[in-house]
């Protein structure tokens, strides 16, 4: 069995279906891109993994690490190794980064973890996301430019140290050096981690530092197309609604 | 805006003149101090108990309590520090401590090096023998004995109270601490602190009112007069925690900040059956700046009636008034905010915020503000927030492994850091942090059934 194991998901929120039958499988130190257009339901099947509390689960079910998550609490989620990197990361008023970091850890794990080991864990996050020291006093998100937000997360999923992790958009309001530095720090915790990672984006550049084994499309609610990296460039040249008529006529 | 509505007018409503400022017009008029207790004690016996009213839909009343069964106890003086008040004010460095159980100080200790540098810490019965001319000048000076039935009662009344000089250009490094607890139902305590910061002072002032569980009623009616002279500063906090007990607190407080001088004064009211304070900090003389804090965090069947005044009799002054509340369970707060710009007090600038979180559907948080301004060149303005628990923000932590009460407890801690961090002092920044961590777990159940309400 695959680490992350998505059977036949079926997805509701408010009175309406949005994923309809997704079948996904993740494993460590495999690097999945999901693509698809605005509104497909990719950020649902991101969400609906970490257990938000919006969207229903009719059907199907989701297993992690050789357990049933699908009814798990969020934390539990966490706890057992799953990490999502928000769309849209809100701010937590009045916390430091450094200090949800740690409070974040201590929640994880059984024993609270040693000021200087955390310390070094933070130091080297800081160093791979290439942000300033003072970053991590800064409060979590609060007032932070789109890109500052997107390095926070992974600077989180450095210190964390999941075994999945689910990045959502997490390329798109950075600019291209940010890019590279982000892209290489996952690229990098997936070869020295095995971390395995699925990447949902709408672009090409970041599978470039991340180079993807296999790459999903998701339309309406399902996943209507897989193969490898080539598949990308061919969504390029040909758009989704190429795919849409084909996988529509192929129905 | 006319002038009259700036000052307490004669002959308006008894509602009125409760939630009006005090503006200096104290009782203190060369009468002795038996004189004053004389006619506070007629004042008393001839008033009803006193009900407040704002807004039409607010009111706090003493209708339950049993005013005729509540007797000042004396406790014996060398009784010690109750627990309850030991756990408070912590082990710590301090400048001086006193305690007063019921009726009775049952210690009061200076630093030496203080006492030989005169400054002065004692039971305020104790001052108005020993030091005459001081307690003259101060008592009553912006307190009133004849504003309510309760106010009366304290003037009539007190015993034990705290006394603090602080002499002119002496500068203290730790806070000077004062306890008044009560530990018997059936009881009234009668709560008197004047304390002195003399020009060129700088000092640190904390005032605990603390109880444990009290079976049957109690009351606390507490007076508080701070007065700074030129130049001088001071942090003051209040912590109130009255328990579970059906402890009623009913209190004026009044800080009157001279020329050039400067108070933060942070009130943190977290616990209490039905707590009504009237705090006022005032700008008395030119230069005289203030930064008024204040928390609160009531549950269950908690009523808070708070009337926060930022008064400014003389300009160029400046103010800041900064409030943040929570509410659980079926508790009721009301914060109303008074900025008051007297004629003449030109050049004010004064900025007036109330945030307040609900964390229960029955809960409900009234924040008020207001402003009276008799000045033309000044600037007095308020904003504020009521808001309510972000649940993106608490799936966005629970992702990462917080469970939801972990989740809620960094966002109500949040909500308060701003005015926690300003108390700068770690002891009660601690006991404040802890103070409303124990509260958000005995809510739990009633946070999460609103969430699941939403
Ligand atoms: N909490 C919600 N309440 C109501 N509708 C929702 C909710 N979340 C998602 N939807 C709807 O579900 C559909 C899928 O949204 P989702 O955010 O998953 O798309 P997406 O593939 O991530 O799109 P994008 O590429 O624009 O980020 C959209 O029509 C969206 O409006
Ligand atoms: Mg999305």
């Amino acid at each position: 069995m695959a680490d992350l194991e998505i059977r036949n998901l079926h997805v509701r929120t408010e009175e309406r279906e949005i994923l309809r039958g997704v079948d996904l499988s993740v494993s460590r130190g495999e690097i999945h891109a999901l693509m698809g257009p605005n509104g497909s339901g990719k950020s649902t099947l991101a969400n609906t993994l970490l257990g938000h509390p919006a969207y229903e689960i009719t059907e199907g079910s989701i297993f992690f690490a050789g357990q049933d998550i699908t009814e798990a609490e969020p934390h539990e989620r966490a706890r057992a190794g799953l990490f999502l990197a928000f769309q849209y990361p809100v701010a937590i008023p009045g916390v430091s980064v450094a200090n949800f970091l740690r409070m974040a850890i201590n929640a994880q794990s059984e024993e609270p973890i040693a000021m200087k080991e955390f310390r070094q864990r933070l130091e080297r996050a800081v160093e791979l996301l290439d942000v300033e020291r003072t970053f991590t006093s800064r409060h979590l998100n609060e007032g932070f430019s789109g890109g500052e937000k997107k390095r926070a997360e992974i600077l989180q999923l450095a210190v964390l140290r999941p075994t999945l992790a689910v990045l959502d958009e997490t390329d798109s309001g950075l600019d291209i050096d940010a890019l590279r530095t982000v892209a290489e720090g996952v690229d990098r915790l997936h070869a020295e981690h095995g971390l395995g990672v699925l990447i949902i984006t709408h672009y090409q550049r970041i599978l470039h530092y991340v180079t993807p084994h296999f790459v999903h499309v998701m339309l309406d609610g399902r996943i209507v197309l897989e193969g490898g990296v080539e598949l990308v460039e061919r969504l390029e040249r040909e758009g989704y609604d190429q795919i849409r008529q084909e996988v529509g006529a192929g129905a | 805006m006319p002038e009259d509505r700036a000052r307490p007018k004669p002959g308006t409503s008894r509602e009125a003149t409760l939630n009006h400022a005090l503006a200096g017009a104290g009782a203190a008029d060369g009468r002795s101090l038996e004189e004053l207790r004389e006619a506070a004690l007629a004042f008393y016996e001839a008033a009803e108990p006193p009900v407040w009213r704002r807004s039409g839909f607010w009111t706090t009343s003493l209708r339950d309590l049993d005013l005729a069964s509540l007797e000042p106890r004396h406790a014996d003086p060398q009784a010690g520090i109750p627990a309850v008040v030991a756990e408070a004010i912590g082990e710590r460095p301090r400048g001086g401590l006193l305690v007063q159980r019921g009726a009775t100080v049952v210690h009061c200790q200076l630093d030496e090096g203080l006492a030989a540098a005169g400054v002065v810490l004692c039971p305020l019965e104790q001052a108005a023998r020993e030091h005459p001319e001081l307690f003259a000048r101060y008592y009553l000076r912006s307190l009133t004995y004849d504003r309510d039935k309760l106010e009366a009662a304290n003037a009539a009344l007190w015993s034990g109270g705290a006394f603090l000089y602080v002499p002119d250009g002496v500068r203290v490094e730790h806070p000077f601490q004062l306890a008044y607890t009560i530990d018997a139902g059936q009881s009234a305590q009668y709560a008197h602190t004047l304390a002195i910061g003399g020009a060129g002072a700088e000092f640190r002032l904390q005032e605990y009112d603390v109880a444990g569980p009290i079976e049957g009623q109690a009351l606390h009616a507490g007076a508080f007069e701070l007065y700074l002279e030129d130049g001088a500063r001071c942090r003051l906090a209040h912590y109130s925690d009255w328990g579970p007990g059906e402890v009623f607190d009913v209190s004026k407080a009044v800080v009157s900040v001279g020329r050039d001088a400067y108070c933060h004064w942070l009130p943190a009211l977290l616990g209490g059956h039905l707590t009504r304070q009237h705090l006022e900090l005032a700008v008395r003389e030119p230069g005289g700046d203030m930064a008024f804090r204040g928390l609160f965090f009531t549950e269950g069947t908690e009523h808070l009636d708070l009337f926060g005044v930022d008064l400014h009799e003389t300009g160029p002054s400046g103010g800041d008034v900064h409030w943040r509340g929570a509410a659980t369970g079926h508790s009721r707060a009301s914060f109303e905010g008074l900025i008051q710009i007297a004629p003449g007090a030109q050049q004010t600038h004064t900025y007036l915020q109330i945030h307040s979180m609900m964390l229960s559907p029955e809960a409900k948080i009234d924040a008020i503000p207001s402003v009276l301004v008799a000045a033309d060149d000044v600037s007095a303005s308020h904003g504020g927030t009521v808001g309510e628990l972000d649940e993106t923000a608490i799936f966005y932590m629970q992702s990462r492994g917080l469970t939801r009460p972990q989740a809620v407890r960094v966002i109500i801690e949040g909500f308060f850091e701003p005015l926690i961090g300003e108390l700068e002092d770690e002891a009660l920044e601690e006991l404040v942090r802890e103070r409303i961590a124990g509260k958000l777990q005995a809510a739990e159940d009633d946070i999460r059934a609103y969430a699941a309400s939403r």
